[in-house]
């Protein structure tokens, strides 16, 4: 984990994305200037089609800016070509999705252990990395469990220890409890807490404000602007 | 991503969806399996050629009447009605050159051969002494044709064990009659079998002066079987033949000759020459099965990207390059090429080994057609499955996360 606790870790510089569909030009992100501190939870709250999935997708290196500049722990992610993006995603964001986007057919311990293959850490370690990762997460019963047999809250909570497992920077949730019942959805929001606690930042992308209230901080996006930015 | 992971993860996968492996894998194996074993039926048959012209004698000349060719004519050609220009003086001047061992002069015709109450149209074969030399046969039992019985027009017969098996003679046999194109005959011995499905070991041998006393009315001979010393001297003892055959018929030296040499070398040469023909247009239609192999694992990884598409999003979201999924599904492409060529070898191997026994030239195993085989799943497999690889590779990894 980079980024001193007090650190600047994501600075968003006028970021626009307009989606480019041929006929018509779709601007999904608008002038975007945001700036969260390392060890923050930050929440970004906004109704459907508001922008958020887009600024997951840029905050995580999924996609690029079409104008602006985004800095991700002092590193400038748009200049960066696809294998830079993916290096990134690699060291220094861990996902946690809304329908957890496990590997299919594959046990919670190799799913978890997945980002690690692609770090290259030698096998052996990253299985007991894994196993360590989901212990933390009350898992460690299930460690041979396919995404097929366990619950929505195990499965999330596989998903969280995917995301922790390489140790990033920043830890993006898009709508981590939108498939979850509202007992595993608090339960997800704690460890959120948790994790926060002890020291990780954390965006939580929801359109829920009550979700919004386990965070920090939240910032709302309406039609692709900021709300209430912090200037950058 | 190291590739040790890599073929871990095209195992585990291949593992998952047994059935869909193995269908996958049938078309590659197949068409390993044909190529294996059609090379394998092409050089064995070629074996079984060869060894047989080989047991015939490497140090075989035959000479035939008519015009030369530059190639083929063997032993056993010429029947009555054919060109008449040999005769058995001809023979006999041969037989006398420096570096020849023995000469036979052979008048082929078929008769009806009865033996008790058995009987069959057989070859019978009219020569001298010199036959059992010149084309490398053993008696089993009995003794061959004498100059004697030559010289004095003796109605006795030697026969092949195809011959004695089918009329039921064996070695109690020798000194009975038996009837050829109705005649009586002395059986003086049996050859010992030259093997295979020959046709060698299937015919009666008289003495040259009674098939030409008996079946037809001239000296002339429709082969000559001349033996020379040592397979090296066998182009000196051929422009010895030539030399005398073209003075004892008054042809002027680089005239056209009323008959033709040809040698084993050549027949040898002929043979392997048209079974590498043969082994190419087999291993060329095994090929195209293997083709078809391919096409069906491109078939296959084009439909598996798209049903893993989501999983590719995954693996980019959580680190994976370009590369690290081009080479995900490369390596998987390959474990099912290679593992299909391997089942493939096997069973083609099984089948050579059916097909050697049963027409008798055995088990034909070259090292070099299994290695190609492999070599050659394994390029199928990387021609079939770049493309699909390389679409894996490529996908937006925000649009193949949202993919259902
Ligand atoms: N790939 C795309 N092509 C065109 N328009 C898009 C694309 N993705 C999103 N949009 C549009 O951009 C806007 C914001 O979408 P999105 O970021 O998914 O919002 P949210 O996640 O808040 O619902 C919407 O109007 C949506 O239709
Ligand atoms: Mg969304």
């Amino acid at each position: 984990m980079s980024g001193a606790i007090g650190g600047t870790i994501i600075k968003l510089q006028n970021v626009s994305r307009i989606y480019d569909t041929g006929r018509i030009q779709v601007p999904a992100l608008l002038d975007v200037n945001m700036r969260v501190t390392s060890g923050e939870f930050v929440a970004i709250v906004g109704p459907s089609g508001s922008g958020k999935s887009t600024m997951m997708n840029i905050l995580g290196c999924l996609d690029r800016p079409s104008e602006g500049r985004y800095i991700l722990d002092g590193q400038a992610v748009d200049e960066l070509d696809d294998d830079g993006l993916a290096r990134i995603r690699s060291r220094s964001i861990g996902f946690v999705f809304q329908s957890y986007n496990l590997l299919p057919r594959t046990s919670a311990l190799e799913n978890v252990a997945a980002p690690l293959m692609y770090q290259g850490v030698p096998r052996k370690e990253r299985l007991q990395r894994a196993e360590r990762a989901l212990e933390r997460l009350g898992l460690a019963d299930r460690l041979h469990h396919e995404p097929s047999e366990l619950s929505g809250g195990q499965q999330q909570r596989v998903g969280i220890a995917r995301a922790l497992v390489t140790e990033p920077a920043l830890i993006l949730a898009d709508e981590p409890t939108g498939n979850l019942d509202s007992h595993s959805g608090a339960e997800v929001l704690e460890l959120f807490h948790d994790l926060n606690a002890l020291g990780r930042t954390i965006v939580l992308i929801t359109h829920d404000v009550e979700v919004a209230a386990a965070a920090d901080r939240a910032v709302h996006l309406r039609d692709g602007r900021l709300q209430d930015a912090v200037p950058a | 991503m190291k590739p040790r992971d890599l073929v871990r993860l095209a195992l585990s996968r291949l593992s998952t969806g047994k059935l869909r492996t193995a269908l996958t894998m049938l078309g590659v194996i197949i068409g390993v399996a044909s190529v294996v074993a059609l090379v394998s039926v092409a050089q064995g048959a070629t074996k079984g050629i060869s060894d047989r012209l080989q047991s015939l004698g490497t140090n075989l000349l035959t000479v035939n009447p008519g015009f030369s060719r530059t190639s083929g004519g063997g032993a056993t050609r010429g029947a009555f009605g054919s060109a008449t220009t040999l005769t058995l003086d001809d023979a006999t001047a041969i037989g006398k050159l420096d570096g020849v061992a023995a000469t036979a002069p052979q008048l082929t015709t078929n008769k009806l051969v009865i033996a008790g109450t058995l009987n069959e149209t057989a070859r019978i074969v009219g020569t001298t002494p010199g036959y059992l030399q010149v084309y490398a046969y053993d008696m089993w039992t009995g003794s061959f044709l004498s100059g004697a019985s030559v010289d004095h027009n003796l109605r006795v017969a030697v026969i092949g064990s195809t011959t004695a098996t089918n009329l039921s003679l064996d070695a109690s046999s020798i000194g009975a009659t038996i009837y050829i194109g109705g005649l009586p005959f002395q059986l003086t011995g049996i050859l010992q079998a030259k093997g295979g499905t020959s046709t060698q070991d299937d015919q009666v041998l008289i003495p040259l002066s009674t098939a030409h006393e008996l079946f037809v009315g001239s000296n002339s001979v429709s082969t000559i079987g001349v033996s020379a010393v040592s397979p090296d001297q066998i182009d000196v003892v051929s422009a010895e033949i030539t030399t005398t055959l073209e003075q004892r018929h008054g042809i002027a030296s680089g005239g056209v000759d009323d008959f033709s040499i040809s040698n084993q070398a050549q027949l040898l040469g002929t043979v392997s020459s048209v079974s590498d023909v043969l082994t190419f247009l087999l291993a060329g239609i095994a090929s195209i099965s293997l083709l078809v192999g391919g096409i069906g694992i491109m078939n296959i990884m084009l439909v598996s990207v798209r049903e893993r598409t989501r999983e590719i999003g995954i693996r980019k979201a959580i680190g994976a390059r370009g590369r690290d999924i081009l080479a995900q599904f490369l390596v998987e492409a390959l474990a099912l090429s290679l593992a299909g060529g391997l089942i493939g070898i096997a069973l083609g191997m099984v089948a050579d080994f059916a097909i050697g026994t049963y027409a008798g030239w055995g088990f034909v195993f070259n090292p070099a057609t299994p290695l190609v085989a492999v070599a050659f799943s394994l390029i199928v497999g990387i021609v079939f499955g770049v493309w699909p690889a390389s679409q894996a590779a490529r996908l937006d990894p925000v649009v193949a996360l949202r993919y259902e």
